[in-house]
C-alpha cells in the first residue's frame, strides 16, 4: 500500500456550540440559600437517609422524590479526591495551578465538586479539612462558594524557603481594630487629623464618624508575611495597596496573603494581598514582593 | 423478520411537552416519563431489567448524558444501553428495546428518550456536523424548503398551498385534544387563507407556521414478553414488525428525480414481509414523524405507496382527521410537539396507546386493530412500526 502522505490535505474544523442548562426546581432552591443566605442546603432520602449535595430531586438508590426534605449542612467538610489542574484552557475558572476536589461536607453523603484554594499542589491531600468561603459578589451560581479553603490551626511556624512555597499557599491574621489602636497610631506617625481623632469633625465628612488610618489595617499584613506566610526570615521588597472601604473602630480587619507567582531568577515571591472586615467586605487589595528566608547552612 | 418471541408494549409516560421547562433539570423531566410509564404498566422499577437510554447528540452539549441521567431513569444496578440515532433516535430506542425482549435477553425493558432543546442550540448542532468535504455532506439544518417547491411544481401553487395549511389546521385540531401537546394554537379552517399569506416565510413557502416547533420533553415505555406482557397488561400494543432504512448521499447524486424515498423502501419492504397489499385499507391509523406540513403531507404517498394525488385528496377529504376514514396523528404529530430524542418515540408510544385504547382525550372513536408509525431523521433516515392488537402468529 502507498503510505506516502506529500499531498493529502486535512480540513481544520471547528464545533461552536452554545448552550444553557436549567438547575430545576431543587437545584434552583439551593442556589438561591447560597447566594441569600450563604447557607449550604442538602436533601435527605427518608427512605435511605442518605444526604444528597448538591441537592436532588430523586434518591438513585430508592428511586423515590425526596426534594421536599431539606437541610441544612455546616460549611466545613473534608477533601475525599482532588486533581491539580496546572495547564492554562479558556474555558477555565482559574489561571493555573489551581485544585479541584471532592467534598464531603461534614453530615453529608456524597461529595460536592468545588475548588480549594489556600494550599500548594504538594500539601493537598485526601482527608484535608476544608472550610467553604462565601463569594462577595453574588452570581447565582456554584460560584456563590467561592473556594474551599483549609481549615489551619495555629502553629509558630518555621519560614517557609523559596523553594517550600508554592503557588495557591495562603495564610491571614486577624486582629479588632480599637480606638486605642488608632490613637497609639496617631502618636506613631503623628498623624493627627482630625478626621481620625475628632469626633465632632469627623462627623462633616462623607463616613460620618471617625476612622482609622489606611495604613492601620494595612500593616496587619506584616504579621502574615514576616510570621506566617512566607514567615520569619522574610524580607518585604514592595506592598502595593488600593484601599477600597474605610475602617471604623471595632471592625475586625482579616489581612490574607497568597503565593501567586515565584521569580525563578531573584527567587523571590510574589503574593496577592486582600483585607476584609467581619461583615467579608473588601477593605483593600495590592501586591507584595518578597525575599523569603534563606536556609542558612 | 424472524422472532424469537413477542413483544408487547404495556406502559406509556410522557412528560408535558413545553418550549419552557425551566422548573425541571434533564434527569427530573425524564423521571416524569418514568415515573407516569412504571405507573401506565402497572411495574415499579424493581420489574425492570434493562434500560435504553437515547437523545439527538449534541444538542444540549452533554457529554453522555445517560451516566447524569441516572438520578432519574432509575438505571443505578441496572444493565443500559445508549442510542442515538440523530432524528430517528426515539424509533431507534423501540427498536432496541423490541431486540432485547424478544431475543430473550430481558422480559421487561424501559426505553427512555427525551430532548431539552431549549437549552441548547438545535441548528447550530447539525450545520456544526457538516462539512463541504467530500463524504461529510452540507446539512443546512432542519429546515427543507425543496418539499414545498416540488409540490407547488407538481400540485399547482393553489392547491399544494391549500393542502399543505389544510394539514396544519387539521394538526392543530388534534393537538387542541392532547393536554400534553407543545403548541395547541386553536386554530380554525377559516385561518387558512390569512396564515398561507401572512406567517413568516422560512425558506421559500415553508412558512413559520408550517414548521414543527422545538420543545422540551421526555418519553418512556415498557416492553415486555409476551407471557409478562399478557400477565401484566389487558390489552399490550403488539410489535408485529419494524424496518430501519436510511441513505445520506445527495439526493441529486446521479441526476435529479425521481428519487426513491427510504419511506417508501421501508414501506414497500415492510408491508411486503407483513402481507399487506394495500396499506389504505389494512392499516387503521398512522403516527408519522411529520416535521412540517409540506412533508406531513407529501410523506403520506410515500408511506401509503400511492400514486398521482391520492394523498392530497385524502387531506381534502378530511380522511386524516381523528375521526376520518385514515386518521393521521391524532396526538398533532411532531408539528405540535418536538423534543427531537422523544420525538419518533412518542409517534410509537401514540400508536401504541391507540391500539391499547388509552389516548384519553384523542382516542380514535374506532378500534385500531392495526397502527403504523414512523421516525425521520438525517438526511433521509426512516424507522417503521407496525403495531397490532392481536397477538402477532
Amino acid at each position: 500500500m502507498d503510505s506516502g502522505r506529500e499531498d493529502c490535505f486535512v480540513v481544520e474544523g471547528k464545533l461552536a456550540l452554545p448552550y444553557q442548562y436549567f438547575a430545576g426546581q431543587t437545584g434552583s432552591r439551593f442556589l438561591t440559600a447560597l447566594e441569600k443566605e450563604k447557607k449550604i442546603q442538602g436533601v435527605r432520602c427518608p427512605s435511605c437517609d442518605k444526604v444528597y449535595v448538591p441537592p436532588r430531586s430523586t434518591c438513585e438508590r430508592c428511586f423515590k422524590p425526596i426534594a421536599d426534605n431539606w437541610v441544612e449542612l455546616k460549611s466545613t467538610g473534608t477533601v475525599t479526591g482532588f486533581t491539580v489542574i496546572r495547564y492554562a484552557e479558556p474555558h477555565q475558572p482559574f489561571p493555573p495551578p489551581y485544585i479541584q476536589a471532592l467534598i464531603k461536607l461534614d453530615e453529608a453523603d456524597t461529595p460536592l465538586v468545588h475548588v480549594v484554594r489556600g494550599v500548594g499542589p504538594s500539601e493537598m491531600k485526601t482527608g484535608l479539612r476544608v472550610k467553604a468561603e462565601f463569594a462577595r459578589k453574588p452570581t447565582s451560581t456554584i460560584m456563590d462558594i467561592a473556594c474551599f479553603r483549609p481549615v489551619r490551626k495555629a502553629t509558630a511556624a518555621m519560614g517557609y524557603t523559596y523553594d517550600e512555597l508554592e503557588v495557591g499557599m495562603s495564610a491571614s491574621f486577624t486582629k479588632t481594630i480599637t480606638e486605642t489602636d488608632v490613637y497609639l497610631f496617631a502618636g506613631i506617625s503623628g498623624d493627627f487629623n482630625p478626621m481620625h481623632v475628632d469626633e465632632v469633625f469627623a462627623k462633616q465628612t462623607p463616613f460620618g464618624t471617625r476612622i482609622a488610618h489606611g495604613a492601620l489595617p494595612q500593616c496587619l499584613i506584616a504579621p502574615v508575611l514576616g510570621m506566617k506566610l512566607p514567615g520569619l526570615g522574610t524580607v518585604a521588597l514592595e506592598i502595593n495597596t488600593r484601599f477600597r472601604a474605610p475602617t471604623y473602630f471595632g471592625d475586625t480587619i482579616t489581612a490574607t496573603a497568597e503565593v501567586t507567582e515565584k521569580l525563578e531568577e531573584k527567587r523571590w515571591v510574589r503574593m496577592v494581598l486582600t483585607w476584609t472586615n467581619q461583615d467579608e467586605k473588601l477593605v483593600a487589595e495590592g501586591t507584595a514582593l518578597v525575599l523569603p528566608p534563606v536556609p542558612m547552612d | 423478520m424472524k422472532k424469537n418471541r413477542n413483544v408487547g408494549i404495556i406502559g406509556v409516560g410522557q412528560s408535558v411537552y413545553s418550549s419552557h421547562r425551566e422548573e425541571v433539570n434533564q434527569p427530573e423531566m425524564i423521571n416524569e416519563a418514568v415515573v407516569e410509564a412504571l405507573e401506565s404498566a402497572g411495574v415499579t422499577i424493581d420489574d425492570v431489567e434493562c434500560i435504553v437510554h437515547g437523545n439527538m447528540e449534541l444538542f444540549e452539549m452533554i457529554h453522555q448524558p445517560d451516566l447524569w441521567h441516572v438520578l432519574g431513569t432509575g438505571a443505578y444496578g441496572k444493565e443500559t444501553l445508549r442510542v442515538t440515532t440523530g432524528g430517528t433516535t426515539g424509533a431507534t430506542l423501540v427498536a432496541a428495546a423490541d431486540h432485547l425482549v424478544a431475543s430473550g435477553l430481558h422480559d421487561v425493558v424501559l426505553a427512555i428518550g427525551f430532548e431539552k432543546l431549549q437549552e441548547g442550540h438545535t441548528t447550530g448542532g447539525i450545520t456544526n456536523m457538516a462539512d463541504p468535504l467530500w463524504g461529510r455532506q452540507l446539512q443546512t439544518g432542519a429546515l427543507t424548503g425543496m418539499t414545498a417547491a416540488q409540490m407547488i411544481d407538481e400540485f399547482g401553487e393553489e392547491r399544494a398551498k391549500k393542502v399543505a395549511m389544510k394539514y396544519r389546521i387539521q394538526m392543530d385540531q388534534h393537538a387542541m385534544k392532547n393536554n400534553k401537546a407543545h403548541r395547541r394554537l386553536g386554530l380554525s379552517p377559516d385561518q387558512a387563507e390569512e396564515l398561507a399569506e401572512n406567517s413568516p416565510q422560512l425558506v421559500g413557502e415553508l412558512r413559520m407556521i408550517h414548521m414543527c416547533s422545538q420543545s422540551d420533553g421526555a418519553c418512556a415505555m415498557v416492553f415486555a414478553s409476551e407471557e409478562k406482557a399478557k400477565a401484566l397488561c389487558d390489552q399490550p400494543a403488539w410489535i408485529k414488525d419494524h424496518i430501519t432504512a436510511h441513505r445520506e448521499e445527495m439526493f441529486c447524486i446521479f441526476g435529479d428525480a425521481p428519487v426513491l424515498s427510504t419511506h417508501r423502501y421501508a414501506a414497500r419492504k415492510l408491508f411486503g414481509r407483513c402481507g399487506i397489499t394495500n396499506p389504505r385499507e389494512e392499516i387503521d391509523l398512522f403516527e408519522m414523524y411529520d416535521p412540517s406540513s409540506w412533508w406531513g403531507s407529501d410523506w403520506l404517498r410515500e408511506f401509503l405507496l400511492l400514486e398521482g394525488d391520492a394523498h392530497l385528496k385524502m387531506i381534502e377529504n378530511d380522511e386524516i382527521a381523528i375521526d376520518g376514514a385514515f386518521p393521521v396523528n391524532p396526538s398533532g404529530g411532531v408539528i405540535a410537539s418536538n423534543p427531537i430524542g422523544a420525538t419518533a418515540m412518542v409517534r410509537v408510544a401514540e400508536a401504541a396507546l391507540q391500539v391499547m385504547g388509552r389516548a384519553g382525550d384523542h382516542q380514535v372513536p374506532k378500534t385500531v386493530n392495526q397502527a403504523l408509525a414512523s421516525g425521520f431523521g438525517g438526511t433521509m433516515w426512516t424507522v417503521l412500526f407496525l403495531l397490532t392488537r392481536e397477538v402477532p402468529s
